[in-house]
Parts: structure tokens; C-alpha cells; sequence
């Protein structure tokens, strides 16, 4: 059973200039889906939001909005909102009557009791009863950010657009606030398409992410299934932390490759799902992420599920709470992340640099990747 | 480098033209363009200092290096300045104004700074009376020979016996019509001057933004004096100009540019700009009313406490050499009293008309008054005339 | 302690400015105010109420200024707001700088050459001779109301454009986009968020202009003719040409508290949408 589509990309293209921001793009976001544009600054992430909302017009393609045609639709014409980074609030209007611009911009124009109503209930939503009164430089930042919430949401949009929405944010606030958006997005069952370029915000938040680069969609696909199965370094790099080993296929099938470093060692990898199979010869990576790498003592020797090992020296220690991140030399690899859970910690008893140890994990876990 | 002015005297006919146009090329009129401003005078300095050109024999004594003169625009022939730095080391800083009034106002208020200035025979009387300049040391001017003078433009200079100012040159007011306009009527008169602004020229008429003039004028619409103060005479005036103010074009002694352009076609008129407006546009006929009006005579006289008078003395002298005033004449386009200067000057000029109108004319034209110029009642008649 | 004595020091340049340009003369003049005109012009002491009580003789100078200063306010403005919102919000960024520069150019010659070139454009070879042209005759354009409308509209112009493109400029322009995407079209967008966002550079640029033209009397001078006559006119002709200091002295200290009155009043109403806004506020 699927849902049907609230937005659809198909073949989109949009130039300024000589500059390509967005080329041919496709894709298609169901309704009530947590959706994220996922890229570096100038991925072409934006302009697709834009494209969305209308400010921007594709040069090239179609863009639908609940299964119609938006090109040439003004902004001011569709039936999505946004939640603008830095939240574009209006200074010469209070709290209140910020919220109730877009109710005040329908024909005809509802009455000023059910506008009110209205405004309290946004508030009620983004917990800011009381509010309405209050001049917009009194707020506080998450305060703003509700206050963009709900003047977005008071229009009932089919699709709500969010523009790093919480890039102006402090850390412990920018938490909250995921919890508290999601949380929204599951009260008011809309899609929410969010803009941004922290790995961790669209992670946590988003039912699929999609990654850009360079105006074109890398992948598409759940938090898991990206940070599992990246189709290539680019992915892989972006979410998520990974050891990257670089070296040539030197044999290859449908389920994985060997790639030979410039050390001359050569270690298997799987293929991530939806991957194109690598060639014998051409160039790849070996990803590794620091976590499923375990360090051991050379006296207590390697456990028992790992099929690649290489001694190594301490370099750096990162407390991290729940785990320690270790900066390690290897033999044969150059310098490698490792992350050790509290427990393994608690066992070892932890390691400081400059100790002789002994790392290594498991050929299954680790990824054969095409170097893009 | 200008050359020794007896190369060229006496003059042709054709450098008579040379020199007028030179005149010509400074579009603003004689009075009032700097006053209109209100920017009260402007300063150019004359005759930069050249390396070399020091102070020659014949002025042995220590003038100075600089002496400031206040005068009319285009008043002067600029070679002879450059000549007097010349001859004596000394800078001429000049000062232009507007109007006597902004030169007695400069001169009340204290620190003009002024050396030599070019006042009005009706001002002269009110500087002594205010105790604003000196008697002039004649013996320092031995170019001021007073027999050559006609006795009608020196004689104000003289107050209770003392020579206060010695003359300058003189003029007439009168008016200029563009007789192009005139459907070959001839103008003769100044009840036909404010008759036809009212009717055929319809706001294409300007008076003078100067109460003397303007309000002499209309006085002589119904032959009184052109320098009454009397009130039943004035109301007369102020009558006669509110009604013709809405026919006017302008309120304004600037008033060749206009008329060159054709926006104009009559306005009250000094000799000097009507000959200038004749010699370009012939159609252009300076005429002196036949109930009278105005002549005036300009002078040069010394405000007390001169910080160069040395200077200054040297300077008047200079410029009363015969020779250098007929220069003078030549630049500035208004006659002299003096007859050795006029010797000098070509016979055409001295045949002109405009300069110098028939003795019938001349006979009717009065000179203004003292009291006409300081009166308060006209100067508030004039401005009741301008915001009306 | 020290700190509050290197306050004193930082203020004594202007303090000293402001007691002998400003309110020494203005002292002089309310004390002239009531004295009486010298025989030969100037002043002399006297205590009486005279020149105030001939005030009206000035009506129409008073007329005209408070009638022509707000209408060329009003004028400039009306000119001067579509320029400056196109140079901050239309115009194309790498063209601004140069289409700023022509906006300042012209104030690099003196207004009153200038204005000198108005009395051209608007006489009979000026604009009139080319309406001739299409069959329009006897157009007077110089030496009326109009033409020191179109002087002062002229003269003032960058003076009003700047501060109203300063605060367009400086108008973020998200805020538009927030606005067309809350559902509202472009017109209803400027009425709603470009306009009120711009009245402080409005308020400062409108009385920029007003207290500028209050005191003009230049362009009246030269385009007017001579006969449309202004405060500014009246004063120049009482103290340069009857020299009579006691009645001009009243003149200016009437159009001082004029000012006083009308700027006070202005701020009044400017505070007024200043206490519910943070992003107003003028002076």
C-alpha cells in the first residue's frame, strides 16, 4: 500500500546564469512524510526548497504539489508554508498578529474573533499561550522559532517547509527542538520537508533523507539505510563517521570486493545494498566505521569474530561519556578512528596514548565503496 | 602678458568691438546677480603674485603686497590689474557685490577688511554720516585732476568741503524693449513702460529687485520725483506696481539672460547692459523715459581703517591714469566725466546714444537721494511689492 | 570620577559650537527682535512689540513657504520613494553602486548653477519651445509656482531618496518572501510589510527636506522670478537690502518657533508609532 504523493520532482533542472543548482532532478515525497534535503552549502538542497515554495521557478522539469502542476504558480498561490532560517519574523508586528499574517491575507477575510481564536490556539500548540501581545525582540530564539511554527502552520499548509530551522539555535535548544518538531509533525500529520546540512538533525528527525551533491541527488533513503548502505565515500562520509582505506579492486563479485592499499595488504568488503558492483582494477574505498572496530591489548589478543587485525599505537583519547573515541597509528592503514562502548572500556580498562594495542574487526561489517 | 596700453590707444573701432565682447562674455548683469543669491560678495584674486615682477622704481614707497578692492561685477578691465601688480608688487584682491545696500550692510557690521570701494553717489552722504570712510588725501592721487571732471558726477563725492570719493564713472537708468514686439510702436515714455506691460506685454515685462529703481520708476508714472518719500506719492507707486505684478515676468536685476533668450521682452535697464543687449540684438532700444529718471555717477572711496590705504591710494591713482581708465571704459561699457580720459576713447563711443543720450534727456534725469536709498518706508514698499 | 571628566572633555567642541553658532545668535536675535531699525539701517536697543505687530506684512512670504515647503516635501517624496525602492530592492546589485553615484553626481556642482540650468529648461527655449513642437503654445513655465516646485522637487531630491533607500536597503528581504508565502501578493506585501518597515527613513527624509525648505530662498529667487517669495526671500531682502535688523530679527525668531512647533509636533507623531515599533526611531 502506498500513500499518495504530496510533492514530485520530475527531471527538474534550475540554472542561474551559467550556474547549474539543481540538474535533473526526480524524486517524489509521500504524504505525512518527515522529508530531508541533506547536502553541504550550494548541493542545490535550498533551491529545491525554493522551488517548493515558489520563489524559484525550474528552468527545466515539473514540479507537482498534490499531483498538480505548481510551475508558474506564485508563492503566494500554494498551499505550502515555510519556516524561513533566522524565521523572517515581521519586527513591526506582535506576536499575535504575526501569527495571524496569513489568516489575515485570505478573501474573504476571516473575523477578527476567529483570527484571534485561532492564534491562541497556534499558541496553545507551540506552547506559547499568553503570548500574543508580545513584541518579536522580547523573544528568545526557541521562542521565535515556535512563533515561526505557528505562523506557518495557522494556514494548515498541505506541506510544510523548513529552512535550517534550527541552525541559529544553541545545542541543548536545537535538541528540544528536534523532539518537540517531530512530536508536530506527528500531531498535525502534514509533510514536513526540512532543508539542512547537520547529518545529525536529518537523522534524527527525518522518515527519508535525501543527499545532495553538486545539484544532484546522491541517495535517497531511510536514517538506516544510508547510514548501513551509502553507495559510495560521499554518502558514507556524510553520515555518519567512517575510516576510510583507499586502494584498487583487485577482485570483485556481486556481493563484495578485495581492495589492495598502498601498503600492498589487501582486506574484503561487502556491497552495500543498491550499489553498482565494483570493476577489478578501478579505484575504491574500504569504509569502516569507528565503531565496529575493536581495540584490544596485544596480551588479551583480538576477539574471535574479527577476520582483520593490524597493531597499533595510541595517539589520542576522547572521553565521550558513553564511549571513547581512540586516534590510533596502525600498521598498514595510517591513522584510524576508534570508538569503544562504556563496556568494552570497563573491561580493557582503557588504553592512553602511546600504548602498544592491537586493533582489527570483522571483513562482513566492513564496506568495499566506490571513491566519489 | 598684456601689452603697454599706449600701443593701443588711440583705439580702432574694431577693438572698441574686441573689447566690448570680452565685457559681453560675463552674462551676469552690473548689480544684483550676487545679491539675489544672498551670498553677499564673492572673491576672486586678481593678478597672482609673479616670481620676478617686484615692486619697479616708480613706486618706491612700501605698499604692501596686497590690496582689496570692493566693487560691481564686470566693472573693471582686468589687464589693468594685472598692469598695477606690475608696476607695484601689489595683488588686487577684488570683491564683488550686489547692491549698495549689501555694501553698507558689510561696511555697518564692522571688519570688512575692505581697502578701495565703489559706492553710489547717494550712499556717499550716509558713509560720512555713519562716520564709515575717510576724507581722501588728494595729494596721494595726483591723477584725480578735479577741472577735468564734470562737476554734475564729482560733486558727491564732496561732503561739508571734504572729498570723500572721487568719480568713477557714471550711467543712466532707463529701460530696453525688444522692438520686435512692438508692433513699430516707439516707446518713449515710462507711463508707456508700465501702460504696455498691462496689455501687449503681459508677462514679458521685468523690473529691477532694487527699491530704488523700481520704485523711482513707477513715481515717475505720474511725474513725481523719482526720489519722493512722500506718502501720499508712494501709496500712489505701490499702487500702480501690485497691479501691474501679475502681469510681470520677473522681479529680478538680473535681467540680460532672459531677455537674450526671448522669455523677456522690456526690462529696466542700466547704460551699460542696454549697450551690450544693442550691440548683439539690434532690435534691442535702450530708452530714458521722457519724465525723467535716473543718472548716477559711481565713485572710489576709502572705508576708515584701511589696513593697506597706501595701497589703496596707489591703486585709485592707477586706475585714474587717462590711460588705464579709457582701458577701463573699454572693458565695462559705461562713460566717464573725466575729459582726458575721454580724449582717449574712440569718437563712436563718444557719439553713442545710449551712453551718453541727448541733453534733453539728460536734463530731466535726477540724481537719487540719500534719503531715497535709506528710507524705510520704500524698502518695506518694495518688499509688501515682492510678497504680494 | 575621571571618567566623567573626559565626558566633559569629549562634549566641550560641541558645547562651545553650539553656545556661539547657535544659541548666542539666537539670543541676538530675540533681543533684536524687540528693538527698532537705525535711521541708516542696523539696530537700536529699544522694548516693544512693533516689528511683531508688523508681522502680517510678511503674510504671503509666510504663505508661501508653509504652503510650497510641505507640498515639495510631499513632492520629493512621492518622486523619491519608487527611485529608492528600485536602487534597494530591484535594482541589479552589480549596477547600484553606479546608479547610486548618479543619484549623488549632481550634487558635486553647486545648486545654483544648478538651478541656473533649470531657468534654461524651463524658459521659452526649454521645454515650452518643444512643446511648440506637438502643437501646445504659450506655455509659461518660468518664473512660477511650478517651476519652484520643480526646483526644490530637483534640489532635494537626493536628500530624500537616501534615507528612505538606506532603510529599504537595510529591510531584510526574507521578510517579503515570508509575507508572499503566507499568501499574500506583491502589492498587499509592500502596503503591509515593504511600507511601514520603510517609515523611518520616510520620517527622517520628509524632515531633512521640510526643515531645509523652510529656510530655502534661492530657488524662489532665481526660479520663481523674484515673485514667489519666501521667508528665506524676506530675510535676505530685511537684512541686505533695507538693513532693517529689528523686524528681520522678528521675522526669523517667528520661523524659528514655527520650526520649534511643526518639528515638535512631527516627533510627537513619529514617537507615537515609535513606542509600539523598536525599528523606528528617529533622533
Amino acid at each position: 500500500m502506498t500513500r499518495p504523493n504530496d510533492i514530485e520532482f520530475t527531471n527538474v533542472t534550475k540554472r542561474f546564469g551559467d550556474v547549474v543548482a539543481v540538474d535533473n532532478v526526480s524524486l517524489s515525497v509521500e504524504r505525512g512524510a518527515f522529508f530531508s534535503f541533506l547536502g553541504p552549502s550550494g548541493c542545490g538542497k535550498t533551491t529545491s526548497l525554493r522551488m517548493i515554495a515558489g520563489f524559484d521557478q525550474p528552468t527545466e522539469g515539473d514540479v507537482k504539489l498534490s499531483g498538480q502542476s505548481v510551475v508558474g504558480v506564485p508563492p503566494y498561490k500554494r498551499p505550502v508554508n515555510m519556516v524561513f532560517q533566522h524565521y523572517a519574523l515581521f519586527p513591526h508586528f506582535n506576536v499575535g498578529d504575526n501569527i495571524g499574517y496569513g489568516l489575515r491575507q485570505r478573501t474573504p477575510q476571516p473575523a477578527k474573533a476567529d483570527i484571534d481564536r485561532q492564534v491562541s490556539e497556534m499558541l496553545e500548540l507551540v506552547r506559547l499561550s499568553g503570548y500574543e501581545n508580545r513584541r518579536i525582540w522580547e523573544l528568545s530564539g526557541g521562542q521565535q522559532q515556535r512563533v515561526a511554527l505557528a505562523r506557518a502552520l495557522i494556514n494548515h499548509p498541505t506541506v510544510l517547509l523548513l529552512d535550517e530551522p534550527l541552525a541559529a539555535l544553541d545545542r541543548k535548544l536545537r535538541r528540544e527542538m528536534q523532539i518537540e518538531l517531530q512530536t508536530l509533525q506527528r500531531e498535525v500529520g502534514i509533510t514536513f520537508i526540512l532543508v539542512t546540512h547537520d547529518q545529525e538533525e536529518a537523522l534524527s528527525m527525518s522518515d527519508t533523507i535525501c543527499i545532495m551533491h553538486d545539484g544532484q541527488i546522491v541517495q535517497t533513503g531511510s536514517p538506516t539505510a544510508l547510514y548501513d548502505d551509502p553507495v559510495n565515500r560521499y554518502v558514507a562520509d556524510f553520515v555518519g563517521k567512517s575510516n576510510f582505506f583507499e586502494g584498487k579492486v583487485v577482485e570483485a563479485d556481486d556481493h563484495g570486493a578485495h581492495i589492495e592499499t598502498a601498503s600492498g595488504r589487501a582486506f574484503a568488503g561487502r556491497n552495500p545494498r543498491n550499489a553498482i558492483s565494483l570493476k577489478n582494477g578501478s579505484s575504491a574505498v574500504l569504509a569502516v566505521r569507528p565503531e565496529i572496530i575493536f581495540i584490544a591489548s596485544p596480551k588479551t589478543g583480538a576477539p574471535s569474530n574479527a577476520d582483520v587485525e593490524a597493531p597499533a599505537v595510541i595517539r589520542n583519547r576522547i572521553f565521550l561519556g558513553e564511549q571513547t573515541e581512540y586516534l590510533v597509528e596502525a600498521e598498514g592503514l595510517g591513522e584510524v578512528l576508534v570508538r569503544a562502548p562504556k563496556h568494552a572500556e570497563t573491561q580493557t580498562g582503557g588504553f592512553n596514548p602511546g600504548d602498544q594495542v592491537l586493533i582489527g574487526w570483522q571483513s562482513a561489517a566492513a564496506l568495499a565503496l566506490e571513491d566519489a | 602678458m598684456s601689452k603697454d596700453y599706449k600701443d593701443n590707444m588711440p583705439i580702432s573701432r574694431q577693438k572698441f568691438i574686441e573689447e566690448l565682447r570680452r565685457y559681453e562674455k560675463g552674462s551676469v548683469s552690473r548689480r544684483h546677480f550676487l545679491g539675489v543669491t544672498g551670498l553677499g560678495f564673492a572673491t576672486a584674486v586678481m593678478a597672482g603674485a609673479v616670481p620676478g615682477l617686484r615692486p619697479s622704481k616708480a613706486y618706491a614707497g612700501n605698499l604692501g603686497d596686497k590690496v582689496v578692492l570692493a566693487t560691481w561685477p564686470n566693472y573693471h578691465d582686468e589687464a589693468n590689474f594685472e598692469a598695477f601688480t606690475k608696476a607695484t608688487g601689489v595683488n588686487v584682491q577684488v570683491n564683488v557685490f550686489g547692491s549698495n545696500e549689501e555694501m553698507l550692510a558689510k561696511l555697518q557690521a564692522g571688519g570688512s577688511g575692505w581697502d578701495v570701494f565703489v559706492p553710489t553717489n547717494y550712499t556717499i552722504t550716509t558713509y560720512v554720516g555713519e562716520n564709515l570712510i575717510e576724507p581722501l588725501d588728494l595729494k596721494q592721487i595726483p591723477n584725480y585732476e578735479a577741472s577735468a571732471f564734470d562737476p554734475r558726477f564729482a560733486e558727491p563725492g564732496t561732503v561739508n568741503g571734504k572729498v570723500y570719493a572721487v568719480p568713477k564713472d557714471w550711467g543712466t537708468t532707463g529701460y530696453v524693449v525688444n522692438t520686435k514686439h512692438t508692433k513699430g510702436k516707439k516707446l518713449t515714455t515710462w507711463k508707456e513702460f508700465w501702460d504696455i506691460t498691462k496689455t501687449d506685454f503681459s508677462g514679458r515685462t521685468m523690473v529691477h529687485d532694487y527699491q530704488l529703481t523700481t520704485i523711482g520708476n513707477a513715481l515717475k508714472y505720474f511725474g513725481y520725483s523719482f526720489n519722493s518719500v512722500d506718502p501720499k506719492e508712494l501709496a500712489d507707486a505701490e499702487k500702480l506696481l501690485l497691479e501691474v505684478k501679475p502681469h510681470l515676468f520677473a522681479i529680478n536685476s538680473d535681467y540680460q539672460p532672459s531677455l537674450r533668450s526671448g522669455d523677456a521682452w522690456m526690462s529696466m535697464c542700466w547704460t551699460g547692459d542696454g549697450k551690450q543687449l544693442n550691440s548683439d540684438m539690434p532690435e534691442m532700444e535702450y530708452v530714458i523715459g521722457k519724465e525723467g529718471g535716473e543718472i548716477w555717477s559711481d565713485f572710489y572711496a576709502m572705508p576708515k581703517g584701511a589696513p593697506h590705504s597706501a595701497a589703496g591710494y596707489a591703486l585709485i591713482n592707477f586706475l585714474l591714469d587717462p590711460a588705464v581708465n579709457a582701458k577701463e571704459v573699454l572693458a565695462h561699457g559705461y562713460p566717464v566725466g573725466d575729459s582726458r580720459t575721454n580724449a582717449l576713447l574712440p569718437k563712436e563711443l563718444l557719439e553713442d546714444p545710449i551712453l551718453y543720450p541727448a541733453k534733453e534727456l539728460l536734463d530731466t534725469l535726477e540724481f537719487g537721494a540719500a534719503a531715497t536709498l535709506t528710507d524705510p518706508n520704500r524698502a518695506e514698499l518694495l518688499a509688501r511689492f515682492k510678497s504680494a | 570620577m575621571q571618567a566623567k571628566w573626559i565626558n566633559r572633555l569629549l562634549l566641550m567642541p560641541a558645547t562651545v559650537w553650539l553656545l556661539v553658532m547657535l544659541v548666542l545668535p539666537l539670543i541676538f536675535v530675540i533681543v533684536f527682535s524687540f528693538g527698532e531699525r537705525a535711521p541708516a539701517g542696523g539696530y537700536i536697543p529699544a522694548f516693544s512689540f512693533e516689528q511683531y505687530a508688523n508681522l502680517p506684512a510678511r503674510f504671503t512670504a509666510f504663505k508661501n513657504t508653509l504652503t510650497l515647503a510641505p507640498l515639495g516635501t510631499l513632492a520629493a517624496l512621492l518622486i523619491a520613494y519608487p527611485l529608492a525602492y528600485y536602487l534597494a530592492v530591484k535594482a541589479n546589485p552589480k549596477w547600484k553602486t553606479l546608479l547610486l553615484v548618479m543619484v549623488i553626481v549632481p550634487f558635486w556642482t553647486s545648486i545654483l548653477i544648478r538651478t541656473y540650468a533649470w531657468i534654461y529648461i524651463l524658459g521659452g527655449r526649454g521645454i515650452p519651445h518643444l512643446l511648440e513642437f506637438i502643437g501646445i503654445d504659450g506655455v509659461r513655465l518660468i518664473n512660477t509656482p511650478f517651476a519652484v516646485l520643480v526646483g526644490i522637487i530637483y534640489g532635494y531630491l537626493p536628500l530624500m531618496v537616501f534615507p528612505i533607500y538606506v532603510s529599504l536597503e537595510k529591510l531584510d528581504k526574507r521578510l517579503l518572501e515570508a509575507s508572499a508565502d503566507l499568501g499574500s501578493p506583491p502589492l498587499r506585501t509592500f502596503r503591509q510589510v515593504t511600507l511601514p518597515l520603510s517609515i523611518p527613513g520616510v520620517a527622517t527624509g520628509c524632515m531633512l527636506v521640510f526643515i531645509l525648505l523652510m529656510g530655502e530662498f534661492l530657488i524662489p529667487a532665481l526660479l520663481g522670478g523674484g515673485k514667489v517669495f519666501f521667508i528665506g526671500n524676506a530675510l535676505v531682502d530685511l537684512f541686505l537690502q533695507s538693513r532693517n535688523w529689528a523686524y528681520g530679527s522678528a521675522v526669523a525668531a517667528t520661523l524659528v518657533i514655527i520650526m520649534l512647533v511643526t518639528v515638535t509636533l512631527y516627533m510627537k507623531l513619529v514617537a507615537r508609532v515609535g513606542e509600539q515599533r523598536e525599528d523606528v526611531s528617529i533622533l
